[in-house]
């Protein structure tokens, strides 16, 4: 895959994530919409002890994340192909987390969630990682490490 | 673009890089699990938010038995939802629509969370016999904890209640556990669903003896509109 498309579809999945991240940033402040449902769901995960941290709701750091990932693909240089990388490594780590407290702890699946920790994180990590690789796979052998 | 040397991180940046995004994921994890004890249980908030004085009390039902336009509340004390709804919503409503006598609001449990749940119908509907279970459920609610952490104890409901006037706390704790109030607090959950309550709060309008219609509530506002509109109907 070229750089070129490489690139873009960091963008796409960064862009996926603000989505997902900013939904769930506004519904964790939008108190008086949240219902508690029979069977659990986003509003145990979201008003659970564990959607914030120091009163910083985990969403909004995801909101975050994405957006400097997004605004490192607008910088092309192996400073900000790494910088993304490293964040998005983060991101994946920090995502296996909230994962488990979902599956162990609070024992509420929240489906947008879900879709950031399973599909968008790891997604973004390994995009950011491909582009990072290409650094590396056009002069392979030249430079020892 | 061709990456050439200076272009590229050396390997040890590459490294360095993830070690450092992999102790970032740690220290993030131990500052969420350090921290969340802020929010474990939500700060109770020490002093009413609505006074209920003097308003007419008759078991669940608050407010003028006169009243035509009744709003249902579906309710889990367990429910952050709910406690958000008695904080910010609830002494609006008592003041502009209960107090002046122009609605009746009715309490209707729906334990779904957990024991402590249960365990919290059985005080508040306790309470309705004394009348005096609206300002039970709304120091319960000031009062919560997190869900299923075991913290209705019987010391705090020793302590809201006592701070409740007029309330007789030992007659409570003889009522919660009457066969009586045990039997309908296990019967609220099917009841609720019987009556196609999927989540609390729920509200519904009953106007007159008419079947009661739900509506959807997302603040204040929407809450006064739908109440206007049923004074009008």
């Amino acid at each position: 895959m070229s750089d070129r498309s490489l690139r873009f579809a960091v963008a796409i999945v960064a862009l996926a994530g603000i989505a997902v991240a900013g939904y769930l940033s506004w519904a964790h402040y939008a108190d008086s919409t949240v219902v508690c449902v029979a069977g659990g769901g986003c509003e145990t995960v979201q008003k659970s002890k564990y959607s914030e941290m120091a009163g910083v709701p985990v969403a909004a750091l995801g909101l975050v994340a994405y957006v400097v990932v997004l605004a490192l693909t607008a910088w092309d240089s192996w400073i900000a192909r790494l910088s993304a990388a490293a964040i998005a490594l983060t991101g994946l780590l920090f995502g296996a987390y909230l994962l488990a407290l979902q599956f162990f702890v609070i024992d509420a699946i929240c489906v947008w969630c879900l879709a950031n920790d399973v599909l968008i994180a790891p997604a973004l990590a390994v995009l950011t990682a491909l582009r990072l690789r290409q650094d590396w796979g056009q002069t392979e052998g030249s430079d020892a490490v | 673009m061709k990456p050439g040397s200076s272009n590229r991180p050396s390997g040890r940046t590459v490294v360095l890089a993830f070690a450092g995004a992999a102790a970032a994921a740690v220290a993030l994890i131990v500052v969420a699990l350090l921290f969340r004890s802020g929010s474990d249980a939500p700060a109770p908030s020490p002093t009413s938010g609505v006074e209920l004085a003097g308003i007419p009390q008759d078991d669940r039902v608050l407010g003028d038995p006169a009243a035509t336009v009744t709003m249902i509340e579906y309710s889990d004390p367990q429910c952050p939802a709910c406690r958000s709804y008695t904080e910010d919503m609830f002494p609006t409503v008592v003041d502009e629509y209960v107090r002046p006598g122009k609605i009746k609001t009715e309490f209707r449990g729906f334990p779904f969370i957990g024991p402590d749940s249960v365990k919290a119908l059985r005080f508040i509907y306790a309470a309705g016999l004394q009348d005096k279970l609206w300002q039970l459920q709304e120091a319960l609610y000031r009062n919560q904890g997190g869900e299923n952490a075991g913290w209705v104890t019987d010391e705090l409901l020793r302590q809201v209640a006592g701070e409740i006037p007029g309330l007789d706390v030992d007659k409570l704790f003889v009522d919660a556990e009457s066969d009586e109030i045990v039997q309908e607090t296990e019967s609220a959950g099917a009841a609720a669903q019987a009556a196609g309550i999927t989540g609390t709060p729920t509200f519904l309008i009953k106007i007159g003896d008419a079947e009661p219609y739900a509506i959807q509530v997302a603040g204040v506002e929407q809450m006064a509109a739908a109440l206007d509109d049923a004074l009008k109907g």
